[in-house]
């Protein structure tokens, strides 16, 4: 055999060997960390991107519910930014420092329904996010600080590993008492779903 | 380094043109339907639609894979000849070397676009880094040192160092799946 032959089966038998052994070594902790429910009551849990269509196309029907089922569900809504998403994570940011000023609900619609003007642009669009804020009328040099804080920005990337444990892969993912609800997040399906927790 | 090479244009360049193919009709499915929603999932190839309507898909206003359709049915002839045996007036690799330099360039902006910028994976733009590289690597071989010993070995080098770039870059979908 060519010195180059064997030099090249050398080096893909020990990166296969390196691959193989991270596999290995790296199973096993799947510990999934399932939101669970909290003292009888229907809790649902959403995990979802800003910048995701289908996010947007579900957040209506959600707001719906939430207002019908009022204190008999809680719905808690986490951040999942994806990569791919270049703003996601900057506008779960954005959301949460609106939230530290008491207008998260406000700036989530808000988010959703200029979806289309901010999303799918591989540009930054924090000038967006502080007319946004702007507009909710907030202090927007407090909001500015709030953008650049490395303690929000934890907070959403936390909310993001807990949902890749308990096994979100795209979004938007719902758990209704901490079971993962499969099929299309309609307002109908969610619905009939709250119902037979509720009952 | 002469076979090596026929047979590197003519079978790379066929797999080439198939894959620049299947864009090119993807492309066109595309196009009749804009209103498809891509599905949100950190799995970067589920993802593979927005690439296609992303400004870097038609850098020259016109979608790449024309280019590949174009380019890749060149080296598939020039490969099938050289495997035939016929051997290649100078002018014509010059023209080739030139050609796949362009080529070699055009992928490694696209696969740092794909990357860093857009944050997605297509498979059959995988399948065109996969193929221009050694196409280039052995057309430039064969032009400035054929007795080059370590030929694959620096090719395997240059696929770690790009397998590796996709590991960094979609870490966060590869750790969910172990």
């Amino acid at each position: 055999m060519s010195k180059n032959a064997r030099l090249s089966l050398i080096i893909v038998a020990v990166v296969a060997v390196v691959i193989a052994g991270f596999v290995l070594f790296s199973r096993n902790n799947n510990t999934t960390a399932a939101p669970q429910s909290g003292g009888g009551k229907v809790s649902v849990v959403e995990y979802l991107d800003l910048e995701c269509p289908s996010c947007r196309a579900a957040f209506p029907g959600v707001l719906k519910l939430k207002s019908e089922y009022g204190e008999r569900v809680t719905f808690d809504v986490r951040h999942f930014p994806i990569p791919s998403h270049r703003n996601a994570e900057l506008a779960a940011v954005a959301v949460e420092a609106a939230g530290a000023q008491g207008k998260r609900d406000e700036m989530f619609k808000l988010m959703f329904e200029r979806q289309q003007e901010w999303g799918g642009q591989q540009t930054s669009q924090r000038s967006a996010f502080v007319t946004f804020a702007q507009q909710l009328g907030l202090d927007t040099a407090a909001f500015e600080t709030a953008l650049g804080d490395s303690a929000l920005k934890e907070r959403v990337l936390a909310q993001r590993t807990e949902g890749g444990k308990a096994g979100v892969t795209g979004t938007p993912t719902f758990f209704i008492n901490g079971t993962k609800f499969t099929g299309a997040p309609t307002y109908e399906a969610l619905k009939s779903a709250i119902d037979k927790a509720l009952s | 380094m002469n076979r090596i090479v026929a047979w590197v244009l003519a079978v790379g360049g066929f797999v080439g043109l198939a894959a620049s193919s299947v864009l090119t009709i993807e492309k066109i499915a595309l196009l009749k339907n804009p209103f498809y929603v891509p599905t949100c999932s950190i799995n970067p190839v589920l993802s593979c639609g927005s690439v296609m309507k992303t400004a870097q898909a038609e850098v020259f206003g016109f979608p790449n894979p024309l280019l590949g359709i174009a380019g890749f049915a060149v080296v598939t002839t020039l490969g099938v000849l050289l495997v035939a045996g016929v051997s290649l007036p100078n002018w014509v690799w010059i023209g080739l070397q030139v050609g796949v330099t362009f080529g070699v360039l055009f992928v490694h902006w696209l696969i740092y676009q794909s990357l860093y910028e857009i944050g997605a994976l297509c498979p059959y733009c995988v399948v065109v880094w996969a193929v221009t590289i050694p196409i280039f690597w052995y057309t430039t071989l064969r032009n400035i040192r054929p007795a080059f010993q370590y030929h694959s070995v620096v090719l395997i080098l240059w696929y770690l160092v790009i397998a590796g770039g996709v590991l960094q870059a979609f870490w966060f979908y590869w750790s969910s799946l172990v």
